[in-house]
């Protein structure tokens, strides 16, 4: 007779070895790859909540007059608000809602590529959810990083926020016509920039008026 | 910042492979998170604990690992850790600058990772 005797749960391990951010770094090289393949220059836009980042991309899209050339990633949680705003200048705009998530990552604007028509297009603007800490972690495959800066924030935004700035290649202090009422010392700020990241290219802005842009254009390697 | 996230990730990581190896329920997963990696360990295992209830993995046992940091120094050429100081709330975010001649100028070679190690499951 032939018996079947029941054993005892068999206890086992799954070794994955898988780095979950690592995840993310992958989906940006292909970003990347993506971008080179077509020629296109991909600009990574963060900064805090208010800084001007929609601000200063519309104050480039002006200068550089390239219209459909130009194509626009607008990432935010809920609205179109931004999105329609760099519209009004005349590039190709998608928006990414993240719904609750605090930053971009590779995956969604690998999705947002699939959705704007790429062909003819030069230059790629990725406009990041407004934080100074979680964008700084998910790179998203772009060429270049800047990082929008305020007067109005205050005078320690970069010294509190070391980590995104030393990421950027670029990095802008926007609203400067307001430095004397805020109280703040450009030139102070731009010393904690220079501890942070000794090299990077410091460009004070009003983009509202257009003031400092064609020296932003010149710091990404853009010609006007 | 991005717990919640991270944490959907792993708890989606972790269902799959236990479904793929035949598992019928995850007894516990390991973890190694960088020390400076931008995530609070205690917010990330509650959000893993929250999302395996209802699953094969609901109850399994979540053990973390930490992964000193480790640089290196772009000025003098210094190769190792760096102090951290562990009661700083705002450790991961301090400019992290070269125990050796103060340089910011560091590459981190280690210490950004969140990495699933292992699952241990059981097979019926």
């Amino acid at each position: 007779m032939k018996i079947i005797k029941s054993r005892g749960p068999e206890i086992f391990d799954i070794e994955l070895e898988k780095d979950l951010l690592a995840k993310n770094r992958n989906l940006a090289k292909e970003n990347r790859k993506r971008f080179d393949r077509t020629n296109i220059l991909a600009i990574d836009i963060m900064g805090s909540i208010g800084s001007g980042k929609t601000s200063l991309i519309k104050a480039i899209l002006k200068r550089l007059g390239m219209g459909k050339e130009v194509a626009v990633i607008a990432g935010d949680l809920t609205t179109t608000i931004d999105a329609e705003r760099i519209e009004a200048e005349g590039a190709r705009v998608i928006q990414v809602n993240t719904g609750k998530e605090c930053h971009l990552d590779a995956h969604l604007v690998r999705r947002a590529l699939k959705e704007i028509k790429l062909d003819g297009v030069k230059l790629l603007f990725i406009e990041n959810v407004g934080n100074l800490i979680c964008p700084g972690e998910f790179p998203l495959g772009a060429h270049k990083r800047l990082v929008v800066t305020s007067v109005t924030e205050g005078p320690y935004t970069l010294i509190k926020h070391p980590y995104i700035f030393r990421e950027a290649d670029v990095i802008v202090l926007n609203k400067i016509d307001l430095a004397k009422a805020m109280k703040v010392n450009p030139s102070q700020m731009e010393r904690d920039a220079r501890k942070i990241n000794p090299h990077v290219p410091f460009i004070k802005t009003n983009a509202v008026k257009g003031i400092g842009i064609p020296k932003v254009i010149g710091a990404l390697g853009l010609k006007l | 910042m991005h717990e919640f996230s991270i944490a959907s990730e792993i708890v989606r990581t972790v269902l799959d492979a236990t479904e793929k190896n035949g598992g019928k329920k995850v007894l516990s997963i390991q973890l190694e998170i960088g020390e400076l990696a931008l995530l609070n360990v205690e917010q990330v295992t509650f959000w893993i604990h929250e999302l395996f209830k209802g699953s094969v993995a609901e109850g399994a046992k979540v053990k973390v690992k930490t992964i000193k940091a480790r640089i290196k120094c772009e000025s003098c050429g210094y190769k190792g850790g760096i102090s951290l100081d562990r009661q700083d709330p705002f450790r991961h975010v301090i400019p992290y600058s070269c125990p050796q001649c103060g340089s910011f100028q560091v590459k981190i070679k280690k210490g950004q990772e969140c990495i699933l190690q292992k699952i241990q499951a059981i097979k019926e």
